[in-house]
């Protein structure tokens, strides 16, 4: 930023501006600053996936005759295409994990407290989108697991009440999984959820930057000089320390345990055992599963998904029903529901896999 | 301050190390391969001029096997070669102008219909274009 | 048209009477007639007359102009019952005995024929006596005559499916007769029909509707219909089985069984009216259940042979076997098989081409097949394990670039260390 290029730059684009921020900005330095660190995770992970799927869609077809094809033509044919593939499937995956990790670390340090409300409901939905890039990649290479595994998922928003059914057409782009359902997919995955995840991400950076890093109430409550490290480059050397981590799993993942083909999705034959969407539906999805068919004259299924829907509309308000202090018996409450919701998660996640 | 500056060119070799190492898998990928697209619909079947008048090859198309003749006049002629009787590979026979298969005698006329011997059904015909690349056989139109 | 002299005496007979009949003044030239008024007349009556000249509308010999007259006499232009005139040639219903004459009066007549087809069916009298059918005429009332199968009053070309001798209809035509009731007594078997409806013939034809697999005609003939003879049942096999004939023909097997009266060819391994799809169990040394233990000895050399061949089969199965399932795991895993694709397709050809090689129990022929079949096997297969190791190679290629991060994490985690010293000693002034 110094020297000849930097300052025409620096008068061009009025870079002052974001290099002052950069050189104010400061992070709390306190036994639960790791947590700091997750939201950083889930952006570079983001951009791995950015990245890799810009690199595939350059080879990627979209339609029931060729996806499979062209995925195993990346995987085949293409130079490195096994890798790239590898670690987009494998980077999604960590994402929507640190993305998980980032929000319940913020619920329990209560960083969603006045005025980052507006923060916490942007990334709410940047999970809900995250989410949603998940299940509309994991139908695009057209095998056997990613199309029974979306006909389930399909099949439950379908019981929705009242909007189940149009929701479902909507997505399917039909009554039933078929090459339109792909084609609608793949503009999801690589258009509108990118644009609008773009807005919100950017949004929900912004806010970041204007509010500054929050502190959990036990910290503020101790009281006491407050250490902080400056981002640039204390905090953003340590970032960088995890990132590259994150980079040498990814590539250990991409190596020792690839992501296969399988077989190409045959909408005729039985549904192979043991379908299931992909393990970040699975608390939901196990949820589901363990309760029984019907319940006080209801369909278990029916109130599984009032149930989830209304944990996650609580959730979600929890800024707006939490203690703005973050202390009192109220606040103890809310930390003891994220530890409860972690567990459940966490606890049903690993029973889905029975 | 030695240390330090050693340290960062360290940081510097390695980070451009690793750079290198990301780019060049990216670099690699971005470059067309041999084959640019998958052979789901059509492929390069041969060189031109590869087949001389009367002779015949074959060739796979996707995983199938396929076998490209070529007439006395020049023109070319693409069908499946998988027999339809048992699926063994059938094979040219330029003195009879037909199409047979070893295994039970079958016989297909160079239209890929079934004349003689078990076979139940035509061979599959493609769809030949002679390019400056060489000669493509694409999948017919009803396929 | 009379009679060229020289055949056998019941043919003699036979054609005498077609000329006697010719001399009555019948069946010289069937009178051709605007109006058929036997047959209008006759088809509003009841009765069996009825029901003839009702049927007759759709015969074929109707539709080529030929009045009830060309079989039974009479004016067809008479509309009054005094149409039935003897001395118009009149003569009823034909008696059993003479009905092979009436007909083959016009259809061993190769220039009447040709008038209604320039490639006409000229009926042989000759082929005909060399079936049972054609000796029996004069002595046996039960025997078959030509309307036994092809129907009297409204017969139809064998191209039409409703026809008793369209190829899907004449098994059953066959067993009308040919079976255990109405052959009783004749010393014949009379399973045949049993046998083939649950034949690999009799199913392609009866339950698949292919035409191209046959009927007892397309083995037995048509009209000179008999079992064919030790040394023809061969040919009549490779009429169809070409290329298996053709080698057995050319045989060892072929050869011996020559010198065996109990041998018969094609059927000996196969069977006849019952022929089942064979299977590599066939090959079997197990007595009972291998073809080759009916007439080998266990620990034989043909005994061995078989052995070899069976052996030879199996081994090849499981290579090309092994070979899939490789290169399937490699697919799976998005590695290219194609190439080993191409080689397991070769090799399935040989194998496929084995079942037909053997037929001519020459091993030399066999185990080249049997070579050619192995080197694709084992090439295909190699190929599946050559794409698996690359599989697991990648992990090498990551294991650099893991060591590389490593290093800089190492570094970083230094240089952050540095920072850190930095900060809490209080530097020089102005720092």
């Amino acid at each position: 930023m110094n020297g000849r290029l930097g300052g025409w730059l620096r008068g061009r684009l009025g870079l002052d501006v974001f290099t002052h921020l950069a050189e104010k900005k400061e992070v709390p330095v306190h036994k639960h600053s790791f947590w700091y660190y997750w939201g950083g995770m889930t952006l570079f992970l983001f951009g791995v996936q950015v990245g890799t799927g810009i690199l595939l869609l350059l080879y990627y077809r979209a339609s029931a005759d060729e996806a499979y094809e062209s995925v195993r033509f990346i995987m085949t044919q293409v130079h490195f295409g096994w890798l790239i593939r590898s670690i987009h499937s494998w980077s999604a995956n960590l994402m929507v994990g640190a993305a998980m990790v980032h929000m319940f670390s913020v619920f329990l340090m209560k960083g969603y407290r006045a005025p980052r409300e507006a923060t916490w409901f942007s990334g709410m939905a940047l999970l809900g989108l995250a989410l949603a890039f998940g299940f509309s990649g994991y139908l695009l290479p057209w095998n056997q697991l990613a199309f029974f595994a979306t006909k389930v998922g399909t099949d439950i928003t379908g019981d929705l009440p009242l909007l189940g059914p149009f929701l479902k057409r909507f997505l399917l782009g039909g009554e039933q999984i078929t090459g339109g359902t792909l084609t609608r997919f793949y503009g999801f995955h690589v258009a509108v959820l990118p644009a609008i995840t773009t807005a919100l991400l950017g949004l929900h950076l912004y806010l970041v930057q204007f509010h500054g890093m929050s502190v959990p109430p036990s910290v503020e409550a101790a009281g006491g000089p407050r250490r902080s490290l400056k981002f640039v480059p204390e905090f953003l050397l340590r970032d960088s320390v995890g990132w590259l981590a994150a980079l040498g799993v990814l590539g250990l993942l991409a190596a020792l345990f690839p992501w296969e083909l399988g077989l190409k999705a045959d909408p005729y034959v039985p549904a192979p055992p043991g379908i299931r969407p992909e393990w970040y539906f699975g608390w939901m999805f196990q949820t589901l599963r363990v309760l029984p068919a019907h319940v006080l004259g209801f369909e278990g299924e029916f109130l599984g998904i009032i149930a989830i829907g209304l944990a996650a509309a609580v959730w979600l308000l929890v800024p707006l029903l939490d203690d703005p202090l973050g202390r009192d018996r109220r606040a103890r409450l809310w930390t003891a529901v994220g530890w409860l919701a972690i567990a459940y998660v966490v606890i049903l996640t690993g029973l889905s896999y029975r | 301050m030695r240390r330090r500056s050693f340290l960062d060119w360290l940081v510097g070799i390695f980070g451009t190390a690793l750079a290198a190492l990301v780019a060049y898998p990216v670099a690699r990928f971005l470059v067309p391969p041999k084959i640019p697209e998958a052979t789901t619909r059509r492929v390069l079947a041969a060189q031109p001029d590869e087949l001389a008048p009367g002779a015949f090859k074959i060739f796979p198309f996707g995983s199938r096997a396929g076998i490209l003749i070529r007439d006395a006049d020049g023109g070319y002629r693409a069908l499946s070669a998988e027999c339809t009787h048992l699926a063994c590979t059938v094979q040219y026979r330029k003195e009879s102008h037909s199409i047979w298969c070893a295994c039970h005698n079958g016989v297909y006329d160079v239209e890929g219909r079934n004349v003689s011997g078990p076979p139940p059904r035509p061979l599959e015909k493609w769809v030949v274009h002679v390019t400056a690349e060489g000669v493509v056989v694409e999948l017919g139109a009803r396929a | 048209m009379s009679p060229r002299p020289r055949r056998t005496a019941p043919a003699r007979t036979l054609l005498g009477l077609a000329g006697l009949l010719t001399l009555g003044g019948f069946v010289v030239a069937p009178a051709r007639a605007a109006v058929d008024h036997c047959q209008k007349c006759h088809s509003e009556q009841d009765g069996k007359a009825g029901e003839a000249a009702r049927k007759y509308a759709a015969d074929i010999h109707a539709r080529r102009g030929i009045p009830c007259s060309g079989c039974h006499g009479g004016d067809p232009n008479d509309p009054e019952p005094t149409g039935m005139d003897p001395g118009q040639g009149f003569r009823g219903v034909p008696a059993r005995a003479e009905i092979v004459g009436l007909c083959v009066a016009c259809h061993a007549d190769a220039a009447r024929m040709k008038r209604y087809n320039p490639r006409p069916y000229i009926f042989s009298v000759d082929e005909f006596r060399t079936s049972v059918h054609g000796r029996r005429q004069a002595t046996d009332p039960k025997v078959a005559t030509c309307i036994s199968c092809h129907g009297v009053h409204d017969i139809r070309p064998h191209t039409d499916p409703a026809s008793p001798v369209y190829a899907a209809n004449v098994p059953a035509t066959c067993a009308k007769c040919h079976n255990a009731d109405y052959m009783k007594g004749y010393g014949i078997p009379t399973n045949q029909y049993s046998l083939y409806v649950r034949s690999v013939h009799g199913q392609a034809l009866l339950e698949k509707g292919d035409l191209s697999a046959p009927a007892c005609n397309d083995c037995h003939g048509n009209h000179g219909a008999a079992p064919p003879g030790v040394e023809s049942i061969s040919m009549v096999c490779a009429t169809c089985h070409g290329r298996e004939g053709e080698l057995f023909a050319k045989s060892k097997m072929a050869e011996g069984m020559k010198h065996i009266p109990t041998a018969r060819g094609c059927e000996t391994c196969h069977g006849n009216h019952g022929v089942k799809h064979p299977t590599d169990a066939m090959l079997s040394t197990a007595a009972g259940v291998g073809a080759c233990t009916g007439c080998h000895e266990p620990g034989s050399t043909a005994d061995r042979a078989t052995l070899f061949i069976a052996s030879g089969l199996d081994t090849l199965k499981w290579k090309v076997a092994g070979a899939e399932s490789l290169l399937a795991m490699a697919e799976l895993k998005g590695m290219d098989a194609s190439l080993g694709r191409e080689r397991l397709r070769a090799a399935r050809d040989q194998l496929i081409g084995l079942r037909a090689a053997l037929h001519a129990f020459d091993g030399e022929q066999i185990t080249s097949v049997l070579q050619t079949g192995f080197e694709h096997a084992t090439a295909a297969r190699e190929q599946g394990a050559g794409a698996l190791r690359d599989w697991r190679v990648r992990r090498l290629g990551l294991a650099a670039a893991l060591a590389v991060i490593l290093v800089l994490i190492a570094l970083l985690v230094g240089r952050i260390r540095a920072l850190a010293v930095a900060r809490s000693a209080p530097g020089p002034p102005g720092a």
